[in-house]
């Protein structure tokens, strides 16, 4: 187990945004996608069962994911996300206001000082 | 995916969810397995990781957002199974909210229809009414008030020379209840209104078929000999068969061309009196009225006037303009030298123009404060219930601590188990209120029926409309707010660790305790101010049986007449029907069984006809000013309605229509005119200013009997023969032997009538004391209604007491135990349990008494010679609910002497 300093308080929406992108990459069940996140973020983020299956549920009650039921990797039976056209739009959308969002926030911070 | 699909996919839903979730469980064993974890401590660790797997689950659905459809309907199905487990408390709750909502349904059903719905015309808000539509029938005088009735040459002058009214519209103020006959068919009873040429357009009421009445029709005196049905009639009458039109109707004795159909619903602008023909003003004259001259004279005034206000035009502009016109207009009608006392009096004179929307009705006159204080009576009835039902739940709420504990140890948040008891609470208000909407159907039409008795019911819709529909649905969901909030919130309170280890909810049943008698306390107060009331109003009514008539009114029966459809025409000719009067009488008289019988104009209770009197050699007072009360009578009416002769003489052979005129007077006109000597002899006349001073011959002084009503003080009265006023007078009164058949008498009487003339109809007949019954009909039912809801409330006052004292006895039947086990007498435990209740009651009285006392001024104006401080009405009220009250505690007081101490020990 990860020692609680080392885990990230993700901003509001932001999983989202996370579960998105990584279901972008192709049909993925729900415990890929913790790994996923997990691999991808070098152990730093650590996405727990409680907030990403309602997230989960939630994306796809919006209609940004569906969800079809498939054999995995295992032979066992799973439940595969892929996103939908709205979800891909949605992605795009705020991926690039995210963007914005950090360049904007990096430029304040950097500038405030080299300023000083 | 839709919410429906939810609802019913929902099974599907939830083994989806598990499976999925199982799987993560599963792989992120497999992992940890894979990296050299034993299976044993990776199932373990992986639980832990987890945390509340039932959490994630509930959170899951949380974020579908249609998840209140699926925990609604959960709800339902679960608050079903909990009312189903308690059959006792789920029949008496219902029951309740049956009798308080349906209460409160069926008087807000009639106050809805008698005072709150618009006319079925269109945008009837910018109708205006011409005076408060207070007066029907006629007069010739220059009031110097209000105008309430206007002529049909004023309604001609004002309607051309007005800006603010797109349109006038006239109706004769009274109805007739009169004669039709269809195509040569039988007469039958109709009920017939002259309008102007203008009152569909002005209404706004089209023509379901066929044509309304225009102008062309009003335009000349005898210028449209048409008839215009309401739809309910044509439905009756033709089945809805377009041919009627063009049949011909025979009202009376003229003929008229159906032409028209009104559109459905629309039955006239008087509420509670129901048009089934309207015919054009300009026929007027077709119906015989004595003394009824609408056309000719600038001056008669008989009409109902309702204009439509000019879009832009604000009632106040309306009302300057009008009264401008109205004061020309009138001083036109006064001639060139009009008298200092018309100038005098129109100076006075004015015209209201009130609210016309809601049509005109009298019964809202009459009912508009009964119906209010019903209605705060039946909302402090289901305020009880609902305190009863609060008061059970929250008892059931104790009980079921244990159940709400287990649920929130198994992740149900509080709101959850708010939102889950609150939707019990709702199922139980909708079950009360679907009971209680089919009850107040039937109710309202059986009030109404009670309040206006007679042969025909008050033609009043009383189906439930969309304003009585809303008011339900929201007196139910405030009610189930009401009995529901409170043991919501108490029972989501819940601490849950000692309620689960103790099983039963000692922790919160102190509090609970508290909150329960507080609302005893205010049943008990409520049920005093309502017995208060009751008590008023049954004292009230008491008095006004034991008012003494002045007539003997049993074995009397009144028959009502009709003569329209006789050929009997009015002027000079109209002592044939009295003579045919007097045959009819005669006939009557020899029935075996009958005593005496009369024809006479007013019987009791049945509107009337007065006039000032000028008393030769006497000054006019205040007191011998006042309106003198007039009827006109066969010989035999003193003897046949039981009015005893106190001096000389009454009608008899001699009195004939060209002898002296004379007449019968009663003990307060003799006093009030002639307080020292006797009346007989002296002359008076009829009028402010009569013509023939001093025309008519006291020739008699009666006792006093009630005219208009039992509550009227003492009237002056005078009686003319029907010789000497000729004309046919409706009222046959027959006093038939005690002991005689009345059907009898009914059926005999029938026979001789159509003996002597078979066009003369027997419209109906009752007794003198149904009569009398029916002039109080009001109050009696008032006094019925309060009392029955007052005795209800009582009932459940009582039954909260009951069930709080039956519960605090069965919850210290251990201490009681020890109690008696220790020596303690069964007289101290009863009274230990005992003086609880009159605990309660005594604060319930100490609040509920000043209430009585500072709110029942309102009910003054309805209490007949009784001060709304009755002091009996007051004891009545305490003493019942004390004795109420008491009753209730005792039954588990006694149960609390009879505990078996060895018993009640081992229990805990």
């Amino acid at each position: 187990m990860k020692k609680a300093d080392e885990k990230f308080d993700l901003p509001q929406g932001t999983l989202d945004l996370l579960i998105m992108r990584v279901v972008a990459l192709g049909p993925i069940h729900g415990y890929a996608i913790a790994q996923r996140i997990q691999q991808m973020s070098r152990d730093a983020l650590q996405v727990q069962q409680g907030s990403l299956y309602p997230a989960l549920h939630r994306l796809e009650y919006k209609k940004f994911l569906a969800a079809r039921w498939k054999p995995s990797e295992t032979g066992r039976e799973a439940k595969f996300y892929e996103l939908t056209a709205t979800g891909r739009a949605h992605l795009k959308a705020e991926t690039e206001s995210w963007s914005r969002l950090t360049d904007v926030v990096g430029l304040i911070l950097k500038g405030t000082l080299e300023g000083i | 995916m839709s919410w429906l699909v939810r609802l019913f996919a929902r099974k599907r839903m939830e083994t989806d969810l598990d499976k999925e979730l199982r799987f993560h469980f599963e792989s992120q064993v497999a992992d940890k397995v894979r990296s050299g974890i034993p299976e044993n401590e990776a199932r373990r660790l992986t639980r832990i990781e987890f945390g509340g797997l039932e959490q994630i689950k509930e959170d899951c659905r949380e974020s579908r957002g249609t998840m209140w459809v699926e925990s609604l309907a959960q709800d339902i199905r679960y608050g079903v199974r909990q009312l189903c487990k308690a059959p006792g408390f789920t029949s008496i709750a219902i029951l309740s909210l049956t009798l308080g909502i349906g209460a409160n349904t069926a008087i807000f059903t009639l106050l809805n229809a008698i005072l709150l719905r618009p006319l079925p015309v269109e945008n009837p808000k910018q109708l205006l009414l011409f005076g408060d539509g207070r007066a029907a029938g006629s007069t010739q005088a220059v009031p110097d008030e209000s105008w309430r009735l206007f002529s049909d040459a004023f309604f001609h002058d004002f309607r051309q020379k007005n800006a603010s009214f797109s349109g006038i519209a006239a109706v004769d103020s009274t109805q007739f209840a009169t004669k039709a006959s269809i195509a040569g068919s039988a007469y039958q009873t109709a009920h017939v209104d002259l309008v102007s040429g203008s009152y569909f357009s002005v209404l706004g009421v089209p023509a379901f078929t066929g044509r309304t009445i225009d102008e062309a029709d009003d335009a000349t005196p005898g210028a449209g000999p048409v008839a215009v049905a309401s739809f309910s009639w044509f439905q009756r009458h033709f089945n809805g068969n377009p041919s009627a039109l063009g049949k011909v109707i025979r009202i009376q004795t003229h003929d008229y061309t159906l032409v028209g159909v009104a559109k459905p619903g629309f039955t006239g602008i008087t509420v509670g009196q129901s048009t089934d023909l309207w015919i054009p003003l300009s026929m007027e004259k077709a119906f015989d009225r004595p003394g009824w001259n609408g056309i000719g004279d600038k001056l008669f005034q008989s009409l109902l006037l309702i204009g439509r206000l000019k879009p832009g035009t604000t009632p106040a502009q309306a009302v300057a303009e009008t009264n401008l016109l109205f004061q020309q207009i009138i001083r036109s009608y006064l001639g060139p030298q009009p008298s200092a006392k018309h100038l005098a009096d129109l100076s006075h004179a004015s015209v209201e123009l009130t609210p016309g929307g809601l049509g005109i009705s009298p019964l809202r006159f009459q009912y508009s404060l009964p119906l209010e204080i019903l209605m705060a009576i039946v909302a402090l009835v289901l305020l009880i219930a609902c305190a009863n039902i609060a008061n059970m739940l929250l008892a059931r709420g104790v009980a079921r601590t244990r159940e709400v504990a287990v649920r929130m140890a198994l992740g149900a948040s509080r709101r959850r188990i708010a939102v889950q008891l609150l939707t019990e609470s709702a199922l139980l208000a909708f079950l009360g209120a679907a009971a209680g909407v089919g009850l107040a159907w039937k109710a309202s039409a059986m009030l109404l029926n009670m309040a206006t008795p007679g042969p025909d019911p008050v033609p009043i819709n009383l189906e439930p409309d969309f304003r009585v529909l809303t008011f339900t649905l929201g007196v139910t969901v405030i009610t189930a707010l009401l009995f529901g909030c409170l043991p919501a919130f108490r029972a989501s309170g819940v601490e849950f660790t000692p309620a689960l280890k103790e099983g039963r909810g000692v922790s919160s049943a102190s509090s609970r305790g508290t909150l329960a008698r507080s609302l005893i306390v205010g049943q008990v107060a409520l049920s005093v101010l309502l017995l208060v009331v009751a008590g008023l109003f049954v004292r009230s009514l008491i008095h006004l049986y034991g008012v003494d008539t002045g007539f003997d009114k049993h074995n009397v029966l009144v028959f009502a007449l009709d003569s329209s459809t006789a050929n009997l025409s009015h002027g000079t000719d109209e002592i044939r029907s009295v003579r045919l009067q007097e045959q009819i009488e005669d006939h009557v008289k020899a029935l075996p069984g009958v005593q005496s019988d009369s024809f006479s104009f007013f019987a009791f209770h049945d509107g009337g006809w007065n006039d000032q009197v000028l008393v030769q050699g006497i000054p006019r007072t205040p007191a011998n000013g006042e309106p003198v009360a007039f009827n006109i009578t066969g010989n035999g009416f003193f003897s046949a309605m039981g009015i005893p002769l106190l001096e000389g003489r009454t009608f008899n052979s001699e009195d004939q229509e060209h002898s002296p005129k004379v007449a019968v007077i009663n003990e307060t006109m003799a006093r009030r005119f002639f307080p020292n000597g006797s009346p007989i002899g002296h002359r008076f006349s009829i009028g402010e200013a009569p013509d023939h001073p001093g025309e008519i011959l006291v020739i008699g002084v009666v006792k006093d009997a009630k005219y208009f009503s039992l509550k009227e003080n003492s009237q002056m009265a005078a009686y003319f023969p029907c010789t000497q006023s000729p004309g046919f007078f409706g009222n046959f009164v027959v006093r038939f032997a005690p002991g005689a058949n009345p059907q009898e008498i009914i059926s005999r009487t029938r026979l001789a009538v159509a003996a002597v003339n078979s066009n003369i109809l027997v419209n109906d007949v009752s007794s003198l004391e149904e009569l009398v019954d029916r002039s109080i009909a009001q109050q009696a039912l008032i006094a019925r209604l309060t009392t029955f809801f007052g005795i209800l409330a009582v009932f459940l006052a009582c039954i909260g007491i009951y069930g709080l004292l039956s519960y605090s006895v069965a919850r210290r039947t251990s201490e009681l135990g020890i109690r008696l086990a220790l020596g303690a007498q069964s007289r101290t435990l009863l009274w230990l349990v005992l003086r609880e209740s009159i605990l309660l009651l005594a604060l319930g009285l100490a609040i509920g008494i000043p209430i009585a006392l500072s709110s029942t001024r309102i009910l003054a104006t309805l209490l007949y010679q009784l001060s709304p401080l009755d002091p009996a009405a007051i004891v009545i009220a305490i003493v019942t609910v004390t004795l109420m009250t008491l009753a209730a505690a005792w039954l588990p007081a006694l149960r609390a002497t009879r505990i078996d101490p060895l018993q009640a020990l081992r229990t805990e």
